[in-house]
């Protein structure tokens, strides 16, 4: 039999660091996914209604942003419940 | 190379001023003359049929006018297929041909003037001289703000993509790798293809900035003995002004016996905002009114002695 107390605890272990780094890491993922929002929104602001750079800047950049306008897209409609994401996202209950 | 703007109001006479320049010039050194007016009247004030191609006029004098429109759709073209490119799967519904909708963008006029003049002044570089007749203030205020104003938007929007990667760098160091099967997300600087196109794009604005502030660019500003022309040429300098362009000379044109009370007073006015800029004076032609001078550029004043 391969099970063994010592191959458990290295496993539970593994697990138990790989966690803490899911942790550790969930608010940065949520930071950079801001500032792709933020990115998205003032290069494309003139959507709705924001003071724009000059247009030229916005079409020459739009054929890389289709991630940013994904996310741009997801973070409007989640915009009414902002709240709970980040109440989430920091370990709120 | 010197590099000359006319500017000035509708109708006072930027773009004759500006061939008249041209051709004093052209006797002692090479010049090209580049009409950049939508509303082109370089070729009638010489006499002769332009194409976008330069042409020859004398051994030291070629012309040029700027197809605005062809540049914009030009320009346009390659972002379509960019696009499209990235897009392709919209061929198999035919949908692809909808992004030509991007043709009427407003600001793409703005912005083909600024290539049209980065591209001759990095292309012409075997004349002494290149003269742009610029269109009325409006949009020639636009074009030469752009340089300044896209620079400051780039140095935004660079600096937030650099935070953006710096935070992937974080969660790659932590969690391993970011990419799926979906999607590849990159946390190097030399991988992002919207920073490398802004890093790019900033290096070309710069180098255009440098040449619209240096010493070798001089703004010359036309005007009559009229109030509109003085209010409009004042607003004209405060924008100058504003954008750091070096104002070098003043030319008042069309002046005649009649007027000269009121060409002194749009002259002292000018004087108080540009106390260091030497001011030419151009008198109306009498063989202009009368329709027998055939060479509208050919005129008596000196307006080369301060551009030399």
């Amino acid at each position: 039999m391969n099970f063994s107390v010592f191959s458990f605890f290295r496993r539970f272990l593994s697990r138990f660091h790989e966690s803490h780094r899911e942790d550790a890491v969930a608010l940065t993922i949520v930071e950079a996914e801001e500032l792709e929002n933020i990115f998205a929104l003032l290069l494309l602001g003139s959507f709705v209604g924001l003071p724009s750079p000059p247009t030229f800047l916005a079409v020459e950049l739009l054929p890389f942003m289709e991630r940013e306008l994904k996310i741009l897209n997801r973070r409007a409609a989640d915009a009414g419940d902002m709240l709970a994401e980040m109440c989430g996202t920091i370990g709120v209950d | 190379m010197k590099i000359l703007f006319f500017t000035g109001k509708g109708g006072v006479g930027k773009s004759t001023m500006a061939a008249a320049a041209a051709w004093q010039l052209s006797r002692k050194s090479r010049v090209l003359i580049v009409s950049l007016d939508p509303a082109h009247n370089l070729g009638d004030i010489f006499g002769v049929a332009l194409q976008d191609n330069k042409s020859r006029y004398a051994d030291t004098l070629f012309l040029k006018e700027i197809d605005l429109q062809k540049l914009s759709r030009e320009y346009l073209q390659r972002e379509i297929n960019v696009l499209s490119g990235t897009y392709k799967y919209l061929q198999t519904l035919n949908l692809d041909n909808y992004f030509s909708v991007l043709r009427y963008s407003p600001g793409i006029e703005e912005y083909a003037l600024l290539t049209s003049i980065e591209r001759t002044v990095n292309n012409e570089t075997d004349f002494d001289y290149i003269i742009f007749d610029t269109p009325p203030t409006g949009l020639t205020l636009r074009f030469l703000a752009l340089p300044r104003v896209t620079i400051t938007w780039i140095d935004r929007l660079i600096q937030i993509r650099q935070k953006i990667l710096e935070k992937r760098y974080t969660i790659h160091r932590i969690r391993g790798s970011l990419s799926n099967e979906e999607t590849v997300l990159n946390y190097s600087e030399e991988d992002d293809d919207i920073l490398k196109r802004l890093w790019k794009l900033n290096n070309n604005y710069q180098a255009l900035n440098r040449i619209l502030q240096g010493e070798n660019c001089s703004i010359i500003l036309v005007f009559n003995p009229d109030i509109l022309s003085l209010k409009e040429s004042l607003r004209l300098m405060e924008g100058l002004n504003d954008l750091y362009l070096p104002l070098r000379l003043l030319i008042n044109n069309k002046v005649t016996e009649e007027n000269i009370e009121m060409a002194d007073h749009v002259e002292g006015n000018m004087k108080k905002m540009a106390k260091d800029v030497p001011i030419d004076r151009v008198s109306l032609s009498k063989t202009l009114l009368d329709g027998k001078n055939g060479k509208l550029y050919d005129i008596p004043e000196d307006i080369t002695s301060n551009l030399l």
